[in-house]
């Protein structure tokens, strides 16, 4: 939750070269979710996995995990545990585009 | 007269089993048994020695720091566990002042002192991954596997063999020997099906499979919360971050 502030930053800073956030939320309680989501101003798309079906799919270990897919759908970087190593693979990916 | 005298017999017998069942049941709701006692006293113990860590760290402690009240506790928690053998305390004393050797990064110490461990010992449980933390931290995985090993074969829990094979699956898989972890996993699988170890061996042989940087994203489609429709195959041409996270 302490990185919000820090993939809003992201977000914002790369969304023109065509990058997008989908936030996947584990909680069962989806109303809190929405909450969060308003009051943290998180202004990209948000899916529930409630039922965990997507952590299996990705095998998901632990929140926060970040994936990173490329422009033609392929997997750029996967279980990454922060911000920080998220960061790091998306300046990699973008140089390489 | 007829059987009146066994009948009697029959019913005094009664009323002693009667009286002396009551009398453990009386004891039982004041006092909880001794080794139940003991958990809760090194529970008290462990609360009190995180809330020193906590205080260390929140005055700038570092944690490999000699003065660390880590290292303090891990000694009361071994002497603790070298006074009082084999009882459920001792396995949470075991498992505490090992995994606080290894926080300290005293890798060494706590590798010396697990090695005085039974394989039969409980704390396994636990202890077997400790080695694996303090080994990823290393980078150097021998020990953990052959001590791993060992256990496999001699633990007394078919839990604790079940979690020293997938841990020999994790070392291999962190040192990039893709072809022992794939054996380690399918190995949990096969010996113990239907066990969480067994669900976890298998998300990692998908992820071995099919998660691998340059393999397609797999692929999913289900409304977002303000349902609008979102697929991952719509979001082509887009470099997408996904973000699995939960607000707890």
């Amino acid at each position: 939750m302490g990185e919000v502030p820090l993939l809003k930053e992201l977000y914002e800073k790369y969304k023109d070269q065509g990058v997008v956030v989908v936030g996947i939320s584990l909680d069962q309680d989806v109303k809190q979710v929405q909450e969060v989501v308003t009051s943290k101003g998180m202004s990209w798309p948000q899916v529930s996995d409630a039922d965990q079906s997507l952590c299996k799919l990705f095998n998901v270990k632990g929140t926060p995990t970040y994936y990173l897919s490329d422009k033609e759908g392929k997997i750029a970087a996967k279980n990454l545990p922060s911000f920080k190593k998220l960061s790091e693979a998306l300046d990699v990916l973008l140089k390489r585009s | 007269m007829g059987q009146k005298p066994f009948t009697q017999l029959f019913g005094s017998l009664l009323g002693l089993v009667l009286f002396l069942a009551l009398t453990a049941l009386a004891q039982n709701s004041s006092r909880p048994p001794a080794n139940d006692r003991e958990v809760d006293r090194v529970q008290a113990m462990v609360t009190q020695a995180k809330k020193e860590a906590d205080q260390f760290s929140k005055s700038g402690g570092k944690a490999d720091d000699a003065n660390h009240p880590n290292l303090k506790w891990a000694a009361t928690f071994w002497r603790y566990r070298l006074k009082h053998p084999g009882t459920p305390a001792t396995k949470v004393a075991t498992i505490q002042a090992l995994s606080m050797l290894y926080r300290s990064n005293r890798i060494s110490e706590m590798q010396a002192k697990a090695d005085t461990l039974k394989l039969a010992d409980p704390a396994w449980e636990q202890v077997i991954n400790v080695l694996l933390y303090a080994s990823s931290r290393t980078k150097d995985y021998s020990y953990l596997i052959s001590k791993a090993e060992a256990l496999t074969q001699s633990a007394a829990d078919p839990k604790i063999k079940a979690r020293a094979r997938f841990n020999i699956g994790e070392a291999y898989w962190r040192k990039g020997d893709i072809d022992q972890a794939r054996t380690a996993f399918q190995t949990v699988v096969a010996q113990y099906p239907n066990t969480d170890n067994a669900e976890e061996a298998e998300g990692n042989l998908r992820e071995i499979e099919y998660l691998n940087v340059g393999q397609p994203a797999p692929q999913f489609d289900r409304p977002t919360l303000k349902g609008d429709p979102l697929s991952l195959a719509g979001l082509k041409g887009k470099v997408v971050v996904l973000k699995f996270w939960a607000t707890y």
